[in-house]
């Protein structure tokens, strides 16, 4: 028997006065990167890297399930709330999850809304940070669909948000990860999905903040699949040249979900992501 | 093009796990491609016709259109971006879908599956 590098635990943080219970896993030793997932979705997104000695080698990464999501409990009280995501409970969270862990300006690395709230932070928080990469992140892009769509009693809003979804993966993803990917859209907890989506496609704050992010104290690389439908190439270029010496790359053979859908062919482009990052003195030693 | 959605009825019958998706779908969908119309209806997840337009008086649930070239495109097996999904051709401008979307999305793995067998056919033959 040979178990996998990756640990899971628990920790309870408080976000607007209200304890939440949050569930982690990680990986590596060296520098931390904290890792965020997408809406609807939860943590085993990052397991291929974290299942990857040329990325664990010298880094530490930490990926955690957002509340409501995956092995993260909703709040007490739940079942009367509504679930919707907001700029400030979300950079509220990943600040209490690093501070809670004791990181030392960790990268930061998200993934679609995950990738949205790390340039949020890049804006608003940088100090916190060494630096971040932006996956499939864009600037702001309203819904072509109906959000409420995905959270009604008459049908499956899991199984509807993975047939979205699944328009943004690319014909090159092997087909166990593309339904595995799937898989995870599937679990999701009744309006997780929904509420995920009312931050992505209704807050567009981060689009006059853009231009305040400094890259010379932390650099921001931005990297986006040429198959994803949800944030294009033409998205993400845009929001990288409204960003002062932020980079980007473009992923030919890649969708929305990389480090989920298509492991072997997303491993190069973060391991190259992570060497624009500054390696903390600490973790250098 | 009407051969090719004839061959997708056949090949749904022998796509177990598409009948089981599609058990609760009994809807007729347009498919229009440079113009032609193609009605196709379903009867509890199997293709029981596919009827050439045009027609004024066949009512359908949702509507795809599109172009013979954009549809060629989307039936490889690795398309070009954007030709990948039905809401691909619809982002790059070859594709609209119309009526009832709701239904769509409630039977929207099945009905891309149905539309992509074409792409496991060329495989087979391949």
């Amino acid at each position: 028997m040979s178990f996998e590098p990756i640990t899971g635990r628990y920790l309870t943080v408080t976000v607007a006065g209200t304890a939440h219970r949050i569930y982690l896993e990680e990986a590596g030793a060296g520098r931390p990167v904290l890792c965020l997932h997408t809406a609807g979705a939860d943590t085993r997104q990052w397991r291929h890297l974290m299942n990857d000695a040329a990325v664990t080698d010298t880094n530490r990464l930490i990926a955690f399930d957002m509340p409501w999501h995956g092995k993260s409990l909703p709040p007490e009280g739940w079942e009367t709330q509504e679930y919707l995501l907001t700029t400030e409970a979300y950079i509220e969270t990943v600040l209490a999850v690093a501070a809670a862990l004791g990181l030392d300006r960790p990268v930061l690395a998200g993934c679609s809304m995950g990738g949205r709230i790390a340039l949020q932070l890049a804006a608003l928080h940088a100090p916190r940070f060494s630096g971040f990469i932006a996956i499939e992140a864009s600037d702001f892009q309203p819904a072509w669909y109906d959000i409420d769509w995905f959270h009604r009693p008459d049908a499956h809003g899991g199984e509807m948000g993975a047939a979205l979804v699944s328009a943004n993966i690319s014909p090159f993803a092997p087909p166990t990860e593309r339904w595995n990917t799937l898989w995870m859209f599937m679990q999701s907890g009744p309006g997780v999905f929904r509420g995920d989506l009312s931050f992505y496609t209704k807050d567009d704050s981060l689009v006059a903040r853009l231009g305040q992010i400094d890259t010379a104290q932390t650099p921001v690389h931005l990297l986006v699949g040429a198959y994803d439908l949800t944030c294009t190439p033409e998205d993400a270029r845009r929001t990288a040249a409204a960003i002062p010496g932020a980079s980007i790359a473009v992923m030919d053979e890649l969708g929305h979900f990389p480090m989920s859908e298509h492991p072997e062919g997303f491993g190069p482009h973060f391991l190259d992501a992570l060497a624009r990052m500054p390696m903390p003195r600490a973790a250098a030693a | 093009m009407l051969a090719t959605f004839q061959m997708v009825q056949d090949r749904l019958n022998d796509t177990p796990h598409l009948l089981r998706l599609g058990r609760l779908f009994s809807e007729t969908v347009l498919v229009e491609i440079d113009g032609q119309e193609i009605y196709l209806s379903f009867e509890q997840g199997h293709l029981a016709e596919v009827t050439p337009g045009p027609s004024r008086k066949t009512p359908w649930r949702f509507a795809l259109r599109t172009d013979a070239a954009a549809l060629a495109e989307f039936w490889l097996a690795r398309p070009q971006p954007g030709f990948h999904d039905i809401f691909g051709l619809v982002k790059i401008g070859r594709g609209r879908i119309d009526g009832d979307i709701l239904c769509l999305v409630k039977n929207l793995r099945f009905f891309k599956e149905v539309m992509a067998l074409p792409r496991a056919m060329q495989g087979r033959v391949a």
